[in-house]
């Protein structure tokens, strides 16, 4: 193979020939269009949509002229190289997060069959929502707080905040979902000892009511001591205030879309009713006033 | 061979007959479900006598002729609805106290909007409570009226009577919390960690479907499940029927809480605990309980889970009344008004002692007194003689 012809395979190479392929196909199609335009065209008549088209292919030619330098093409495939490297580094940080998560769900799944102790919540899973939420705020939040630029950097931030608030209420409402489902799972585990300890005495019966009031009492049970634990009232605590958080944004960001249009908002009207209610309050204030002095 | 230990015959046949009776269950209970069911609550006639914004005064008359020379003024909480007190015929503390002469006027709270979000406890108790009794003592001439307060409107009651003890005859408290240091109930114990300010700065009012569900939270087990296992059990009885779905109109039926209501609620009584300790202020005005001296009655319950006793009995201690009467029933919070056992004690009860002390005050409320400072208010009217060591506790 000749040295000419092994240049002519190196990407470079390959590059500024694709490109100057490109630029006669399209100089071509253009004198095409033109030609046959002419024939159903007045005289003289230069529409501005063919002015504006005529200034493409000689932008594109220029490009080219300037791409086509074999500087400016080694440069680009530099770039290039680079890609990888970035796409390899996101699905890493992604990949990361997911393997810690897995790792919280793998021990849980562990615990799963392990006796149970009655009324008792020490065990709580509440590492796999710490996990959940260090693994959103460390690895993914970051990418709804990158600073908006622009018009419209505002309403850009405030849809990031409201994202950002939603995951954050979504993972507390899971958290607390969980802690409600836990007498559930442990009153279910009591009952499935007790039925193996009737068994094993002979003593089951044949009424199922019996079963029942029997769970119902436990399942009681289990609520009451969750609910005076301080873990359930963190967990009530945190779904309601990022419960609450995330309607302030939604509503900010619900108030920039309906701005746009003629429908009064939830602050307009606050606004409203508290000078109502003063006006009132002070109405009311100064009838009395003129009552007692008749 | 011994006895096997899975009675697995015994548990078939109890299937076949139990699977027998759901089916006969089961056309009994559409016929019930789909047949004509009256679920009417609040059926006692009444007139509405007086409005103001959202509330509405019911007054209801004896038809057997008024017993008692002083009508009695009803004060519902603002959480769920009076109709409560009415719930049906042989269930209605409203139609027990008509049956003894009793002459009642009640508020309705409505249903608050965002527009009554700004409404604070002064604007319910020195604003609408003082027009509505101001309304009626006119009305009927008197000095003084009779005020009964159920629940947080009994906390409304208080508030009130110490402020205006002028103008109330006897004060009853029925199922009302005045000290909120305790952690006996679920509810003192998370209205103490919540952050109500943000709540209401976000919320604006507090939504009932909120306070619906986190009074269902208070007993999942009993109020999401077994409730309606027992309402599937007795499906076919039209009675039960009835009296459950009347229950569930009620229960549900909640009205939004006026936001800063709600926010001074919790924020001074549920964490602070003022009232009890003489330390609440409505409108810059101290509440001293001392003022308070005029006859009480003060009705708890012994099961009750939202307003346990000890949220309850210190008030009795608190006043600065001589005739004090603390009632603990054996039921639970609003058992005191719809158990068909407890019903036939209490209006009766309440309307005795109201009896005993219905003697007419000489002074007409068109009388004008000469007032230099509201926060310092001495009449001679005002100061009832309470008698001497009748202090007593009873259940």
């Amino acid at each position: 193979m000749s040295e000419n012809k092994k240049e002519d395979l190196y990407p470079e190479s390959l590059m500024s020939f694709w490109m100057k392929s490109a630029t006669e196909l399209w100089k071509s199609t253009y004198q095409t269009w033109s030609s046959a335009s002419e024939s159903f065209q007045p005289k003289g008549f230069e529409s501005k949509f063919q002015k504006s088209w005529q200034l493409t292919p000689e932008m594109w030619q220029s490009f080219v002229s300037a791409l086509s330098a074999p500087e400016s093409v080694k440069a680009f495939f530099k770039g290039m190289d680079i890609l990888p490297e970035v796409v390899s580094q996101t699905l890493q940080s992604g990949w990361g997060g997911y393997s810690h998560l897995q790792k919280e769900w793998l021990e849980k799944a562990a615990r799963i069959g392990k006796r149970t102790e009655a009324y008792k919540f020490e065990d709580l899973d509440k590492d796999l929502f710490k996990a959940l939420t260090e693994v959103y705020e460390n690895e993914f939040r970051q990418f709804l707080n990158i600073p908006q630029i622009g018009l419209t950097r505002f309403y850009q931030e405030r849809t990031g905040q409201t994202m950002d608030r939603l995951n954050l209420y979504k993972i507390a409402v899971s958290e607390f979902m969980n802690l409600l489902s836990l007498p559930m799972e442990k009153s279910g585990k009591a009952m499935s000892e007790k039925l193996e300890e009737l068994t094993a005495r002979g003593e089951l019966s044949e009424n199922f009511e019996e079963y029942y009031s029997m769970w119902i009492k436990k399942l009681e049970g289990h609520y009451m001591v969750l609910f005076k634990s301080p873990e359930y009232i963190q967990g009530l605590n945190n779904v309601l205030n990022t419960g609450q958080k995330f309607f302030l944004a939604r509503n900010r960001l619900l108030e920039d879309i309906l701005q746009f249009f003629p429908v009064v908002t939830n602050k307009d009207m606050d606004e409203l009713y508290k000078e109502i209610y003063l006006l009132k309050k002070e109405v009311k204030q100064l009838s009395k006033k003129v009552a007692d002095l008749k | 061979m011994g006895e096997p230990k899975i009675p697995v015959d015994l548990i078939m046949q109890k299937l076949a007959e139990d699977s027998e009776k759901v089916y006969k269950s089961a056309q009994k209970a559409s016929e019930v479900l789909l047949g004509p069911l009256d679920t009417q609550i609040a059926t006692t006639p009444y007139e509405v006598v007086y409005e103001e914004d959202r509330i509405k005064v019911k007054h209801y008359k004896p038809k057997t002729g008024v017993k008692l020379k002083t009508p009695l003024l009803l004060v519902y909480a603002l959480i769920n609805r009076e109709t409560m007190l009415d719930l049906q015929p042989g269930r209605s503390a409203i139609q027990n106290f008509l049956d003894e002469g009793v002459e009642i006027y009640m508020i309705d709270w409505g249903y608050p909007t965002r527009k009554d979000r700004y409404l604070t406890i002064d604007d319910h108790v020195n604003g609408y409570i003082n027009n509505v009794i101001d309304f009626i003592r006119k009305r009927h001439s008197l000095p003084k009226i009779n005020l009964m307060g159920i629940c947080m409107g009994g906390s409304f009651s208080v508030m009130y009577t110490a402020l205006h003890p002028e103008k109330i005859k006897n004060l009853i408290t029925t199922v009302t919390p005045t000290n909120f240091d305790t952690d006996t109930g679920l509810l003192h114990i998370w209205m103490k960690s919540i952050d109500v300010d943000q709540m209401v700065d976000t919320l604006g009012n507090l939504p009932a479907d909120m306070m619906n569900f986190g009074f269902l939270l208070l007993n999942p087990a009993r109020l999401m499940i077994d409730k309606y296992v027992g309402f599937l059990q007795n499906v076919n009885n039209k009675n039960f029927v009835e009296n459950f779905i009347r229950m569930e109109k009620w229960i549900f039926d909640s009205p939004d809480v006026p936001g800063e209501t709600f926010r001074q609620f919790i924020n001074d009584l549920y964490k602070k605990n003022l009232l009890i300790q003489n330390k609440m202020e409505l409108g810059g005005r101290r509440i001293d309980l001392k003022k308070i001296t005029m006859p009480l009655f003060n009705i708890y319950g012994k099961f009750d889970h939202l307003v346990p006793p000890e949220a309850c009995e210190r008030i009795t201690k608190a006043v600065g009344s001589r005739d004090t009467e603390d009632v603990c029933l054996d039921t639970g919070h609003i058992g005191i008004y719809v158990s068909s056992k407890v019903q036939k004690e209490f209006a009766p009860r309440i309307a005795r002692w109201l009896k005993e002390r219905d003697k007419p005050e000489k002074e007409s409320p068109g009388r004008k007194k000469p007032v230099a400072n509201r926060t310092d208010v001495k009449t001679k009217a005002a100061v009832s003689s309470p008698k001497k060591g009748k202090k007593k506790s009873s259940t």
